[in-house]
């Protein structure tokens, strides 16, 4: 028997969210909310949230213990050495035994390099996953946001599951609405009123043991939600294309190496985001296909094809890259040729 | 301590065994003719012998027997299971003691064990059995004292025994094997004691054989270190390679587990001290592509000996789960699972030999009345579906969790 690739791994969920979207109101309920015992969070300032009253136990300047069983720690140098530090502390009974890890990027970060910082990182990679990137969205700023602020887009895009924050005195948001789902259509959209926000919503974004059944394939590749993408007319944000792919007959391991070496050398750059589950021929299950820029994720096969539908379905999240680019990089790198037989 | 350290282990269910939660190092589950799962225990001393618990719902264990032993200079420790038969060691604490040897047990009505037999192995010289290995239903293979056998110094006694028990009712010696030097009257000189503040003899703890390779016996010689031996002809034993790390290691070689689709054996030793005297005690990944020169290339990450040296009882590594070929047990030669005293049970991932990863691990806390203020995980057992049953050796019973890695 073999280890699961997923499910021995920590996930990790990052949380975006222009300045000023609601990220920090979010964050500060979610430290006091009950359900996130055993869930760990990382900061940027401690003074933000106002937690000095819920503080039951510091380990360090760093990492502190909150009432309701949550580990708060803030970032001094980097995130990646906060993360390593977390895991062996963890592992000496320093820090309590969390499960997963929320981790707050600043709000004028890109998410995108953040994405695959784990990748580069051996102990990062052994131990934790991405699990995925929840955006925060001011319902009330966010449309100026999304018009005046490149970043704000690129948040927007790259999300699994987005927040609406503030739609109490909002007003109606049917417009932001649909601009978030032009930009996305594959991604999830709840609402939160001053934060309040049930923690379960915000993990299980990605498959999260080789056993992944279809309907957890489906939730994280947005297959459910496109219908209103297609409906929509006039992309405000032209520079990013959000589609998907779907792809009948099984790739070859070569061809599929092919087609992605040949995307992220190419247009590494503006490979914001790829997801996808893939049907690889000679492998037990679908292939988990994840990339950032110029980093692809080690693919991950899963235990077994668990539904009928065996097609490739590939998520792409581009700045300035069309569906007819790709769909004609695979047929030139002969990865679909199967495909047009 | 304070509360349990969980990484990819999750506890189902914890049970104290009726107030005697101290078992040593034999665990074996039966799959009853009736469908059901019992996994048999054998207590680390007196005043019990074994313990069956039905697992059949793993969340819900539930004892269906416990027995006692005659009296209480004599420990069980171990035991084995094939189909309905269960072998179990007796170990005397003086030598010229009995019960010293094994006995065995018809268990196809697991609620009422039958003696079928028992192996006497009792003798001036001799403590009896500390270990059994049982998996094919015809030779006891086992660590065991004998009466004709006079070790040169007292710690030497037990010596790796073949005993055929094709005819239960008639247990009968196949085949013996010691170190030479350690017998009273060997022409080999008497082996070099360990420094004595860490020695413990020169005898034998377990003994495994594989159907894969049923002309081989993988022994843990404590000090004298990780034995191969041709048993094609079982009355004449033949060594085929050996390792030893000590000195300048600290000894105690306790079990050589082969992957053979890998060529490789995973060879733990046993913390024997508390706090920390007899740091390291660790587990090695040996190449074992040539069986005549074992060489050594890993060691298993050890827990963060500063977070655990002093928290009380022993800290280092002892048993791991053997791969046993049964239908009920867990085989794999990537995961590899362990007990490690206060540092509880811990997986490893050995996809890259070179670089043994931990995939998991569990520290229960402190059981109520434990005489070391910590968890001590002596033995553990992993069943085909990942379920993971570990047993603390003086008081905290069993602890049955799920692997999720």
């Amino acid at each position: 028997m073999k280890r699961d690739p997923l499910a021995g791994r920590i996930p990790i969920i990052l949380i975006t969210g222009f300045l000023g979207s609601g990220k920090t109101t979010l964050l500060g309920k979610l430290l006091r909310h009950p359900g996130m015992d055993r869930a760990a969070v990382v900061i940027n300032e401690l003074g933000d949230v106002a937690i000095d009253h819920l503080l039951v136990a510091t380990s360090s300047e760093q990492m502190t213990l909150l009432g309701n069983g949550c580990l708060c720690c803030t970032v001094r140098t980097d995130l990646q050495e906060t993360l390593r530090e977390m895991f062996i502390r963890r592992r000496a009974g320093e820090v309590i035994d969390f499960d997963r890890v929320f981790v707050e990027t600043t709000g004028l970060a890109d998410p995108v390099p953040v994405l695959h910082s784990f990748q580069s990182d051996g102990l990062l990679g052994a131990q934790y996953r991405l699990d995925g990137v929840v955006t925060v969205v001011d319902a009330v700023n966010g449309m100026g946001q999304l018009d005046t602020m490149p970043e704000a887009v690129k948040q927007a895009a790259v999300a699994d599951r987005i927040v609406l924050s503030k739609t109490d005195i909002a007003g109606d948001v049917s417009e932001l609405l649909s601009r978030l789902k032009t930009l996305n259509p594959f991604v999830s959209i709840t609402k939160a009123i001053q934060g309040e926000i049930d923690p379960a919503l915000l993990v299980n974004l990605s498959p999260g043991s080789e056993k992944a059944l279809p309907a957890e394939l489906s939730r994280w590749l947005g297959d459910g939600n496109t219908y209103l993408g297609k409906k929509l007319r006039g992309n405000h944000d032209a520079a990013i294309h959000t589609f998907s792919l779907r792809f009948e007959h099984p790739f070859t391991w070569d061809g599929l190496n092919a087609a992605l070496q040949t995307l992220t050398a190419l247009r590494g750059p503006d490979l914001l985001r790829v997801k996808g589950i893939v049907n690889v021929e000679g492998e037990s299950g679908p292939v988990i296909l994840q990339a950032a820029q110029h980093v692809i994720h080690p693919p991950v096969t899963l235990e077994a094809w668990r539904d009928a539908d065996r097609s490739t379905r590939i998520v792409f999240i581009t700045r300035n890259i069309a569906r007819e680019s790709v769909e004609s990089l695979f047929v030139a790198v002969g990865a679909l040729e199967k495909q047009k037989s | 301590m304070a509360k349990a350290l969980t990484f990819n282990m999750r506890l189902l269910a914890h049970h104290e065994l009726q107030g005697f939660g101290g078992i040593g190092e034999g665990m074996a589950l039966q799959s009853t003719r009736g469908g059901r799962r019992i996994l048999w225990l054998a207590h680390e001393g007196a005043p019990k012998n074994f313990t069956g618990v039905d697992v059949t719902d793993p969340r819900a264990p539930r004892v269906i027997v416990q027995t006692d032993l005659p009296h209480a200079k004599v420990r069980s420790n171990s035991l084995d299971v094939t189909g309905d038969v269960m072998a179990v060691a007796y170990q005397t604490s003086a030598v010229g003691m009995k019960p010293a040897g094994f006995d065995l047990f018809d268990i196809s009505h697991p609620e009422q064990p039958k003696r079928i037999s028992h192996f006497d192995a009792s003798g001036a010289h001799s403590r009896g059995a500390h270990q059994v290995w049982f998996v094919d239903g015809e030779f006891v293979h086992m660590s065991c004292g004998a009466d004709d056998f006079q070790p040169r110094h007292p710690e030497d006694d037990q010596i790796y025994r073949i005993v055929d028990v094709r005819d239960p009712a008639r247990p009968v010696e196949a085949g013996r094997w010691w170190l030479p030097g350690t017998r009273e009257g060997d022409a080999a000189p008497a082996p070099a004691r360990l420094d004595p503040r860490i020695a413990t003899g020169y005898r034998v703890h377990n003994t495994n054989v594989f159907p894969q390779r049923p002309d081989r016996a993988y022994v843990g010689y404590i000090d004298g270190g990780a034995v191969i031996l041709d048993i094609a002809d079982k009355a004449r034993p033949k060594v085929v390679g050996m390792w030893n790390h000590s000195p300048p290691f600290n000894g105690f070689t306790h079990t050589v587990l082969p992957l053979f689709g890998r060529e490789l054996l995973v060879v733990s030793d046993e913390c024997v001290r508390d706090d920390g005297i007899d740091w390291p005690r660790l587990v090695w990944v040996v190449d074992g592509r040539n069986e005549r020169n074992p060489v050594p290339i890993s060691t298993f990450p050890a827990p963060p000996v500063e977070a655990f040296i002093k928290r009380g009882g022993r800290f280092g590594a002892h048993n791991l789960h053997e791969n046993q070929p049964g239908p009920t047990s867990f085989r794999s030669e990537q995961i590899i699972i362990g007990t490690f005293f206060n540092a509880g049970v811990r997986a490893y991932d050995i996809a890259n030999p070179y670089q043994p990863q931990e995939i998991a691990y569990y520290v229960p806390e402190a059981p109520k009345l434990s005489r070391a203020g910590a968890i001590q995980l002596n033995d553990v057992y992993v069943d085909e579906k990942r379920v993971v049953y570990t047993v603390d050796r003086h008081a905290g019973g069993l602890y049955v969790l799920e692997l999720n890695a």
